[in-house]
């Protein structure tokens, strides 16, 4: 559905983009991930043909944005963090005009929008006595306009309150239950790219550090938390004793371990071995885990723009 | 129908900001002020000898009609010119800097058409803020001195000078000097519009758009730069008072408006170069 494809883009000599590729199959909350920085917001300008790439190219079901970018935009609704409406019109009168740039203006199909992001009541009133939230609420109602097939949302969920949040993610997951909905997720909120997503891509100084699904990555293996004083005898243990079961560790205290293994016997054995153990408590690989392994491990790929 | 929709909704962006009626409040005031001018006894007397002078009656030439030239001729290049600048100079620029142009550019409308869509609501802007002064000043100044009377037109730096006796056609030539008022400042608002679409705030488009007018107004002036006058922009945009001729130099003034379009097109299309080739970016 969504095919990026080898993009390469640099600002004033910085790259910010150096060959990222990954694809959004139909009907999958792709999520893509990465600090400050890392390339998400500018391989999301250059979907939108906000940003022209220096090399590369997107294609949005078949159709390539950078030949004709205004068919392949015909099926997809964008939100952006903090959206910028013109807050001296009403709600619905940002929507006439956003969806002008679209189509034709279907008022019957903005209206069950509206009613379905529960703006019915302040769709009438100024976009500047908004709170947040219902800020929020008009842009995913002007991305639904009129019937994409993907969305894609740059950080929608930043400055919402938890319960905001939760609107949000039931929403979108509602969506894709209802109409198939292709979803493409740029966060840095760890924990709603996990509850939502299929699949992620890193970005790390604008390059693909890992791509793959959510689900099989974080429950591949079976996690443990430990507490103990270790010096680096003690360390060297616990590589050993992790090696031996095809295990490995954070070096400070998350110990992972294949789900054959049973974990008591690594317990016997740090225990036999003298490790001081305090605690030793199941905690599953989160994606947060995940997320900073790749990262320690690209760490030495300067940040750029 | 797309484009009168997308064009309409531009027109009510533009015609809901309070700032685009800063202009028109502006006007208003500074019409008050010339009508109250005309009415004090020295105006009266040298606007008295000025027509004797030239062996006009001062009861049919002191009129609603000369007076809406007068605060057409006196305001509309040195304070409209502020108001065109500063509504084009924000059309683009300031969309950009609120962040309304990332919701537009997730749609399917090209660069180009939204370009077109924005610049044809700031000459709709333009030509409608010119009616609406020649059209405020008229209904002020019947207010003031009555609807009746000629119309008297002296413009000594174009040497254009013209009387009109009758009411219908000093007020025809008055409607007809409106559009060419109306067309000339197109070519501010297009300059400002230029600006607007380079990669800069809108207060910079509208201060540096002032600058070339003022600066070309200036060296216009030097004697040494009186034989190349009419490569000169603003003199092009004064060429709208030959309109007021008795006998219309339509060569003249086609010369002049072709020379204007010409140069509306030039930065038209070197604003869509510039906005082009943009990447917009968080």
């Amino acid at each position: 559905m969504l095919v990026i494809d080898n993009l390469w883009k640099n600002f004033n000599g910085v790259p910010a983009l150096q060959g990222v590729s990954f694809a959004v199959e139909k009907g999958q909350i792709y999520g893509l991930l990465g600090h400050n920085g890392a390339g998400k917001s500018t391989t999301l300008g250059i979907i939108l043909g906000m940003v022209a790439a220096q090399s590369g190219d997107v294609s949005i079901d078949g159709i390539s944005i950078t030949k004709d970018r205004s068919r392949a935009l015909s099926k997809v609704g964008a939100i952006f963090e903090a959206p910028s409406f013109y807050d001296y019109l009403s709600g619905w009168q940002n929507l006439k005009i956003l969806m002008s740039y679209s189509g034709p203006f279907d008022e019957k199909l903005a209206r069950e929008v509206v009613e379905r992001v529960d703006l019915t009541k302040r769709i009438d009133s100024k976009v500047r006595t908004y709170s947040h939230g219902m800020r929020q609420r008009l842009a995913l109602a002007q991305a639904l306009l009129p019937e994409p097939e993907i969305l894609l949302l740059d950080e929608p969920t930043d400055g919402l309150d938890p319960e905001g949040i939760k609107w949000f993610r039931d929403f979108i997951l509602g969506l894709r239950a209802e109409r198939g909905m292709t979803v493409l997720f740029n966060s840095h909120l760890l924990g709603e790219v996990e509850q939502m997503c299929d699949r992620i891509a890193i970005l790390q100084g604008g390059k693909r550090v890992f791509e793959g699904p959510i689900k099989g990555l974080v429950e591949e293996q079976q996690g443990y938390e430990i507490s103990a004083e270790l010096n680096s005898d003690l360390t060297k243990i616990v590589d050993q004793v992790l090696a031996s079961v095809g295990g490995n560790w954070d070096g400070a205290s998350r110990i992972f371990m294949p789900h054959d293994v049973d974990p008591v016997t690594i317990l016997r054995s740090l225990v036999q071995a003298g490790v001081p153990l305090r605690s030793f408590a199941r905690k599953d690989r989160s994606l947060e885990d995940l997320y900073m392994e790749i990262k320690q491990q690209h760490t030495t790929i300067p940040r750029s723009a | 129908m797309m484009f009168l929709a997308q064009l309409q909704g531009e027109l009510r962006k533009l015609f809901s900001r309070p700032r685009t009626y800063i202009g028109y409040v502006a006007f208003l005031a500074m019409e008050i002020l010339i009508l109250v001018v005309y009415k004090l006894d020295r105006t009266q007397a040298y606007t008295r000898t000025q027509l004797q002078n030239n062996g006009l009656d001062f009861d049919i030439y002191y009129s609603s009609l000369s007076i809406t030239f007068t605060i057409m001729l006196l305001s509309m290049f040195v304070l409209g010119s502020v108001f065109f600048a500063l509504v084009a100079g924000d059309i683009v620029a300031k969309e950009n800097e609120d962040g309304n142009l990332r919701l537009i550019f997730a749609r399917p409308i090209s660069r180009l058409r939204l370009l077109v869509v924005k610049y044809a609501s700031v000459c709709i802007y333009t030509v409608s803020f010119v009616f609406f002064v020649g059209i405020s000043g008229y209904l002020m100044a019947v207010a003031a001195v009555g609807w009746e009377g000629g119309l008297f037109v002296m413009e000594p730096k174009m040497k254009v000078f013209a009387a009109y006796s009758e009411w219908s056609d000093g007020a025809g030539r008055l409607a007809l000097s409106a559009l060419g008022i109306g067309f000339s400042m197109i070519t501010i608002s297009s300059i400002a519009f230029m600006f607007s679409c380079f990669k800069m705030k809108p207060a910079a488009a509208t201060i540096i758009t002032l600058s070339i007018l003022f600066v070309d107004m200036i060296v216009q002036n030097f004697p040494f730069f009186k034989p190349y006058e009419e490569w000169f922009v603003t003199w092009r945009m004064s060429a709208w008072v030959f309109l007021m001729e008795p006998h219309l130099p339509w060569a003249k003034v086609l010369e002049s408006f072709a020379f204007l379009g010409g140069l509306n097109a030039t930065v038209f299309v070197l604003g869509w170069l510039a906005f082009q080739s943009r990447d917009f970016k968080t």
